[in-house]
């Protein structure tokens, strides 16, 4: 038997709404993450994929709408608070800091500090470097040393680093914004292996992709937005071109689930 | 891998730090060739590295600066007339200089402070907001010496950190003539970096992390070692460390300390190579610019005040051109118009390299006008190569 507190969503978003000027982005959102479990989260161009996620991450406050974590309402104002509540947020263009070495950036923002002499902290070098180097082992992330300068490393291990960052410092859900879209084949690849070995140590993960096929092979469950609406909410399941069709009709407006409800609310 | 290969992936990967330590040893030996020795002697280089002493502490300021993508054309003027405020305590005031000192270093805060409100809170581009800078300091400067003149500065404590030098320990018989405790000190030096290094690597080792291999290793200790004694040898020829060497070496160490080993140094560093992604994870941009700024008025206060003790004296002319020294210092040094990248000890070596330009030149009695040609090509020579080297490392 489970234990009760997975049966509590990690994530539960309700009725979530945003406007941008007279752009309706969001209109009434309600999304739920369980434990380690995979959300694909799919739409057209402007479905309000991203926003949502900005919401939840702490970037935009909805003009409406609740957010649990773990069943226990949220107050999120800006990603910092987010981050400290536990939602990682990989953005899109990756927000590494090309200058500095692969474990700076792992640990930007929360370094490990060795001696405090007022408002200098004196950094644990040592310390970060191994612990980055066995998240990197862990995560079967191949990058030869944990020194080398991001700008030195590929596309796919640049992505591999954001979301190994997302995960350093426990994050009760990791949310990844097209983590595909600039990548080659082989990099898409190791990337959804990575997605699968964070699943498989126990993370939650909510994905953007506008690639279908990265969903359907990584996600459990996939929600489709069209219009700042929520259109369909299902398990992944069945085979991939019947998946994909399926997709395409909620994604064009011929299919919609939830039509009913917001006529009659 | 054998030691020439990894030798030469080290050339190649560093070449930017290098380069710059290639530059001045070049430039270094043209002047001792064409002066006849006179640049190399202990008198000239203990001058060089005191006239180098106001650029260098500017230039460590501006690698910062242009670290997190801003430029501060205000500096020199700013320093000038901070100078001129100095005397002013001092000769009308009769401010004591244990009072001056301080009281200035303060000015020169609450000055960048000002830079960075204009820059950070109203987002006034840096380029623009330090012109202003540089126009209203200079106003300044002469508004404040117009009656007097150049203000000639009678108190020798404070023109000691200009001109004077450390004292020696008494004379115990053996090595006449030369500056004992110079001696001493360069020794200590040598002593704690070779300890540090084989401690570090020691622990490098136990951790399994990357190291040197062993002849290269020994190569840097004996490099670097031999470097520090000479110089050490060389100033304690003349009258030893002066203590314009000294204030510059704790700022270098200081400020190296800062850069390298503390987590406001890693912010300042990831603020300049990607502000969005600091902004991201928590890393306050505007306070960061902050401390920049505001570390770059106090250096340039001092730089003021170094310069003001050298000449004994405040000028209505103080400071001028000092900015581009310092920007050019900067460039030389390898800190790239980017942002995020550079060292202030490259920033050091970059100021050596444009004050012997000016020094060696003025031995060699150069027309003024062919000299800021020759300086104005080194610099463009830096830009190139930084932009050369960086698309070569992608
Ligand atoms: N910061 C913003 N200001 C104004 N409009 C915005 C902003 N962000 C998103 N939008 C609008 O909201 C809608 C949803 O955008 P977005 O969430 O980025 O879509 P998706 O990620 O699904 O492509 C679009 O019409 C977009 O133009
Ligand atoms: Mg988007």
């Amino acid at each position: 038997m489970k234990p009760i507190e997975e049966a509590i969503p990690v994530v539960e978003m309700r009725n979530i709404k945003k406007n941008f000027g007279a752009v309706q982005a969001l209109r009434g959102i309600d999304l739920a993450l369980h434990h380690n479990e995979v959300l694909g989260l799919v739409g057209d161009n402007a479905a309000g994929k991203s926003t949502l996620m900005k919401v939840l991450s702490g970037a935009y406050i909805p003009d409406e709408g609740e957010i649990f974590l773990e069943g226990k309402k949220a107050h999120l104002s800006n990603p910092m608070d987010a981050r400290r509540q536990g939602i990682e947020m990989v953005y899109q263009d990756y927000a590494l800091a090309n200058n500095l070495d692969v474990a700076a950036n792992v640990f930007l923002g929360r370094e490990v500090v060795r001696i405090r002499l007022g408002p200098i902290g004196v950094m644990d070098h040592r310390h970060m470097e191994q612990e980055t180097k066995s998240l990197l082992n862990r995560l079967k992330i191949d990058i030869s040393s944990v020194r080398q300068k991001v700008e030195r490393l590929s596309g796919g291990q640049r992505q591999a680093v954001a979301i190994a960052r997302s995960t350093a410092f426990n994050a009760k859900v990791i949310i990844m914004d097209e983590p595909t879209a600039a990548l080659s084949v082989a990099a898409i690849d190791k990337v959804l292996d990575l997605v699968r070995e964070l699943k498989a140590q126990g993370s939650s993960i909510i994905i953007i992709s506008h690639r279908l096929e990265d969903i359907y092979q990584v996600s459990d469950r996939m929600i489709v937005l069209r219009q700042g609406r929520k259109v369909s909410d299902t398990p992944v399941e069945g085979d991939i071109h019947e998946f994909r069709e399926r997709v395409v009709a909620y994604m064009i407006g011929a299919r919609d689930d939830f039509r009913e409800k917001t006529v009659a609310g | 891998m054998s030691f020439i290969n990894y030798a030469q992936k080290m050339v190649r990967e560093n070449i930017r730090e290098y380069g710059m330590f290639i530059a001045l040893f070049i430039i270094m030996m043209v002047f001792a060739i064409t002066t006849n020795g006179l640049f190399i002697s202990s008198r000239n280089l203990v001058n060089l590295v005191n006239q180098t002493g106001y650029i260098a502490v500017l230039a460590v300021g501006m690698t910062l600066v242009i670290v997190i993508r801003h430029i501060d054309l205000s500096v020199g003027f700013l320093a000038g007339f901070l100078g001129a405020v100095a005397a002013i305590a001092m000769v009308s005031w009769h401010l004591p200089v244990y009072v001056v000192i301080p009281m200035i270093l303060i000015l020169g805060i609450v000055a960048g402070l000002f830079t960075s409100f204009l820059v950070a809170q109203l987002g006034i581009p840096a380029f623009v907001a330090t012109l202003a800078g540089w126009l209203g300091y200079r106003g300044a400067l002469q508004l404040i010496t117009i009656s007097t003149g150049t203000i000639i500065i009678p108190n020798e404590t404070f023109n000691a950190i200009g001109n004077g030098f450390i004292p020696d320990i008494p004379d115990i018989g053996i090595l006449p003539g030369v500056h004992k405790l110079t001696l001493i000190l360069g020794l200590l030096a040598i002593t704690l970096f070779i300890t540090n290094e084989l401690i570090t690597r020691r622990r490098m080792q136990k951790h399994n992390f990357e190291i040197l291999p062993a002849g290269i290793f020994t190569l840097k200790l004996v490099f670097v070692s031999a470097l520090i004694g000479g110089i050490a040898w060389i100033l304690a020829g003349y009258q030893g460390l002066s203590w314009t060497a000294v204030v510059v070496l704790i700022v270098v160490i200081l400020y190296d300390f800062i850069t390298s080993k503390t987590v406001l140094g890693r912010h300042i560093y990831a603020v300049g190579g990607n502000p969005e992604a600091a902004e991201l994870s928590g890393i306050r941009v505007k306070k960061i610019t902050h401390v920049v700024f505001a570390s770059m008025g106090m250096l340039s206060a001092l730089s003021g005040i170094l310069f003001a003790a050298r000449l004994r004296s405040a000028t209505t002319v103080a400071g001028t051109l000092f900015e581009l020294d310092a920007i050019a210092a900067a460039f030389v040094g390898g800190v790239s118009a980017a942002g995020g990248v550079g060292k202030v000890m490259g920033s050091l070596i970059g100021a050596l390299v444009m004050t012997s330009l000016t020094s060696g030149m003025n031995l060699m009695g150069i027309d003024i006008s062919y000299q800021y040609i020759v300086r104005a090509g080194v610099l463009v020579a830096a830009v190139i190569f930084d932009v050369a080297t960086r698309s070569q490392g992608k």
